[in-house]
């Protein structure tokens, strides 16, 4: 590799405290000049906290980082940049009423020198400084492939080329370092591979570059150097091949099970017939193609989970499922009925109920009263407007009844029930957000991500309460990061890489399938990368 | 190019005319568009919203009343040197309210711009209360009293002239670009080294001295000031001329004073309450026409004008 040895960005012992959570803890280590470094971590572990500290949007709780020997940590985002780091972002953030030639001249207004006063007269400095942008946009538009278009409103492009517009816009401010934020995540093979391109032509311009990227092929194609992050501190430096063999990163992807017992009821013992059918369904956000024609189906009473690294597109197929999105194709069909015409809310009343990544609680509303908004998408449904306001002495008791069933089933609720649920810790948050799904009386449980962000005990319960839930007759679909334990407490799973199922079948098989726990890493040696991603560099 | 010089030609014809109705109503316009350029300026071009200009605009027509009754100084120093503290004024409102967004921001600015109209009226003894400032000195240029409507005409065209020039160039130079991407994205454009809020507060003096300095303008021109007409509601019929030019368009910013300054003609017989047609016509065009009341019968023009078979084909 032409990485020189000497660290260009130190990052030393920095920690960030959000409230009582600590997103990052002594996160120590170097960049070195002119290297490729990856940063690396399940969602979750502290990669975007230690991105927005590096660029200038969050100042640590302690630490530093240094740019070059000088403290660039704790400066305001424009005060970094102007140190020789530049960052994209995920979502590209390009200026789409301007141009694509615009939008890269911006990025070298700030190191030209220009000032207000020169914009109002108009000649002299004003003009001769937009004469030197124009080149400068035409150089950088054309080393991501993007000048044919340089006229165009950026607006225009897809999502795709919009991240290397960033990346264009980024070089504009003749950065020393480049941190760049998931560029590959939503691109197909052949944008990944100019992507790839790109990247490495960055390097060859001598730039020195942090990668913060999901995608392993990607990354195996163009790192020098990996940082694995986990629960906001770093669990392994080294290598690709180093990292690949490391047995807590493999730990950290694949989540722990814990103590909790393999679901001891077999694929199809439990069948009482079809509840969910889901055929052929695609989903696209913006020409990005997020989910690719799955079909997957669900048993009555039974718990299947669809387990992925992040990005793989299980949240929108969920979504989908849900009536959030709308698919491009495929058909979704419910106790035999499709749901095609149905919004979102209808679905809930059909005894659907989504329990959101991310909780989605109402902060500024007691416990008790997020738990009783859980039953007025049903209630409305079934009893009018008039209804919800004015309710008869059944519902009441139904409402009651449930309420009773959420607070057995989580205890802690009860004890807080008048507290606002924005005091509530994640954990019990979590429970919170299980249970107003549970108000629905619904027959098919979705819950995106439950174990998100906490802490291992937490998950526990919260994944033992699946098992009764399933033994009081509730149909779940899980989906999970922490893959070993969503296949140990669910009676079927499908894997889901890059918007397609890869595998599917009894849970305890997907566990013990040691090809399937690689595949879904992304560190798999059953196909060569090289082989399926070709590219080739000038 | 074209512009400037079908603008000029209109003003020209109008004077051939001489119309005094006719004149009174351009010299209207032109004190109503330096303010409303600077609005624009800030408003659709950096995204900072401000419902407080009509505040900087009765500063720079009492400032420069005041200096020139009280000192004797001419006008033709007082009004541009009141524009430029009203200018520095404005950066220092800028370093304060620029720590909010969105709501907060506009509600800071509109309780600005209450705060000095509640000055102008409760500080009696200097601004003369609601009874008003009468005697202020007229504009004179070489022994020629500037106080009818013809003769301060190009006075108040040649300033508007210049502002157009001034923020076309701009928005033109790479700073407009910066202030253009400010504008719409904040935490995009402070990764690329531009520092939000001194590029907001620039912005802010600007807009501000354009707004000073209309504003001495009027004061010299009318000869008497009174409270009245620098409250909330002017600054609301700013938004308004702004938001049919269509935010981010300096000549639809002019044509946007000129068609609000002919509907409050028309609107007249409704006194005080012509701001609620001003509000609703609000409430229309950000809903319907979001680029402006021009920008669909631009694209009508062009559409009839160009003669598209694939176009012509879809129906309407």
């Amino acid at each position: 590799m032409t990485a020189g040895q000497d660290p260009i960005l130190e990052v030393d012992l920095v920690s960030v405290q959000f409230g009582g959570l600590r997103a990052l803890s002594d996160v120590s280590f170097d960049v070195r000049h002119g290297e490729i470094l990856a940063l690396i971590g399940p969602n979750g572990a502290g990669k975007t906290t230690l991105l927005n500290v590096a660029s200038g949007a969050l100042p640590p709780t302690s630490g530093a980082i240094r740019m070059e020997g000088k403290t660039v940590s704790g400066l305001k985002a424009d005060q970094v940049n102007r140190q020789g780091i530049v960052r994209t972002f995920q979502a590209a953030e390009i200026f789409g009423s301007l141009s694509l030639r615009q939008n890269v001249m911006v990025g070298g207004v700030a190191g030209s020198g220009v000032t207000f006063g020169d914009g109002l007269l108009g000649w002299g400095r004003a003009s001769r400084v937009e004469r030197q942008l124009h080149e400068k946009a035409e150089k950088y538009l054309a080393l991501v492939g993007l000048l044919e278009a340089a006229d165009r409103p950026a607006a225009s492009l897809p999502a795709g080329q919009q991240r290397l517009l960033g990346i264009a816009r980024a070089l504009a401010t003749d950065p020393k370092v480049m941190l760049l934020d998931e560029p590959g995540a939503g691109l197909n093979n052949t944008e990944k591979k100019h992507l790839v391109e790109v990247v490495r032509r960055l390097r060859e311009d001598g730039k020195t570059i942090v990668l913060v990227e999901h995608d392993m092929q990607v990354i195996k194609q163009l790192a020098d150097r990996i940082v694995v992050l986990e629960h906001g501190a770093v669990i392994g430096i080294g290598t690709p091949r180093e990292i690949q063999r490391n047995e807590a990163v493999v730990n950290a992807y694949l989540g722990s099970a814990g103590t909790i017992e393999r679901n001891p009821v077999k694929a199809g013992e439990t069948s009482y017939g079809q509840l969910l059918n889901l055929s052929g369904i695609s989903i696209h956000y913006n020409g990005v193609q997020a989910v690719n024609e799955v079909s997957l189906n669900v048993d009555k009473g039974e718990i299947v989970t669809i387990v992925g690294a992040n990005g793989a597109g299980k949240s929108s197929l969920l979504k989908a499922i849900a009536g959030v999105v709308t698919p491009a194709t495929g058909e979704i069909i419910l106790d035999g009925k499709s749901l095609a015409t149905k919004t979102a809310d209808e679905r809930v009343a059909l005894g659907m109920s989504l329990t959101p990544e991310g909780r989605e609680l109402f902060p500024s509303l007691s416990v008790h009263d997020n738990l009783i908004l859980g039953r007025y998408a049903r209630l409305k449904a079934h009893k009018g407007l008039w209804g919800m306001v004015h309710m008869g002495a059944d519902e009441k008791a139904a409402m009651a009844d449930r309420l009773q069933f959420c607070f057995d089933l989580f205890p802690i609720l009860a004890e807080r029930r008048n507290q606002l649920a924005a005091t509530l810790s994640g954990g019990q948050a979590q429970m919170l957000a299980i249970a107003r799904s549970l108000m629905n009386d619904p027959t098919l449980l979705m819950l995106d991500e439950p174990s998100l962000g906490l802490a291992p005990q937490i998950n526990e319960v919260i994944f033992k309460t699946m098992r009764d839930l399933q033994s009081e007759g509730l149909t779940i679909l899980l989906i999970e990061q922490n893959a070993r334990a969503a296949l140990q407490v669910a009676n079927r799973g499908y894997v889901l890489v890059n918007g397609s199922v890869v595998a599917s079948g009894n849970a305890a098989d997907l566990l013990a399938d040691d090809q399937i726990a690689s595949s879904y890493l992304g560190f798999g040696d059953q196909q060569d990368p090289e082989d399926s991603l070709m590219v080739n560099v000038q | 190019m074209v512009r400037y010089g079908s603008l000029i030609a209109i003003l020209v014809v109008s004077q051939l005319v001489g119309s005094n109705y006719v004149t009174n109503l351009l010299n209207i316009i032109g004190l109503f568009a330096l303010p409303a350029l600077g609005l624009a300026l800030l408003m659709g071009y950096a995204g900072q919203i401000s419902l407080g200009h009509a505040g900087f605009y009765g500063m720079g027509a009492f400032g420069s009343a005041l200096l020139a009754m009280h000192t004797g100084i001419s006008p033709w120093i007082t009004i541009p040197v009141v524009a430029m503290l009203v200018g520095i004024f404005a950066w220092g409102i800028g370093w304060l309210v620029f720590r909010l967004r969105g709501h907060h921001l506009a509600m800071a600015t509109l309780a600005f711009g209450i705060i000095v109209h509640v000055c102008l009226v409760e500080f009696r003894s200097l601004t003369g209360g609601p009874n008003g400032l009468p005697g202020i000195p007229v504009l004179s240029f070489f022994g020629t009293d500037l106080y009818s409507d013809a003769r301060i005409f190009p006075l108040i065209w040649i300033a508007c002239i210049l502002a157009l020039v001034a923020a076309e160039n701009l928005v033109r130079s790479p700073v407009g670009l910066f202030m253009r991407a400010l504008g719409e994205n904040e935490r995009a454009a402070a990764s690329l080294g531009i520092a939000p809020d001194s590029m907001k507060r620039s912005v802010m003096m600007l807009s501000g001295a354009f707004a000073g300095f209309a504003g001495g303008l009027y004061a010299h021109y009318i000869g008497y000031l009174s409270p009245g007409p620098f409250d909330v509601g002017m600054s609301i019929k700013l938004l308004v001329m702004v938001a049919i030019g269509g935010f981010t368009s300096i000549w639809g910013v002019l044509l946007g004073v000129a068609f609000v300054t002919l509907i409050s003609e028309v609107l007249k017989p409704l006194g005080a309450y012509d701001i609620l047609v001003f509000g609703a016509m609000l409430v229309f065009i950000i809903i319907y026409c979001p680029r402006g009341i021009l920008h669909p019968i631009v694209n009508l023009v062009g559409h009839f004008g160009r003669k598209q078979p694939a176009q012509a084909e879809k129906p309407l």
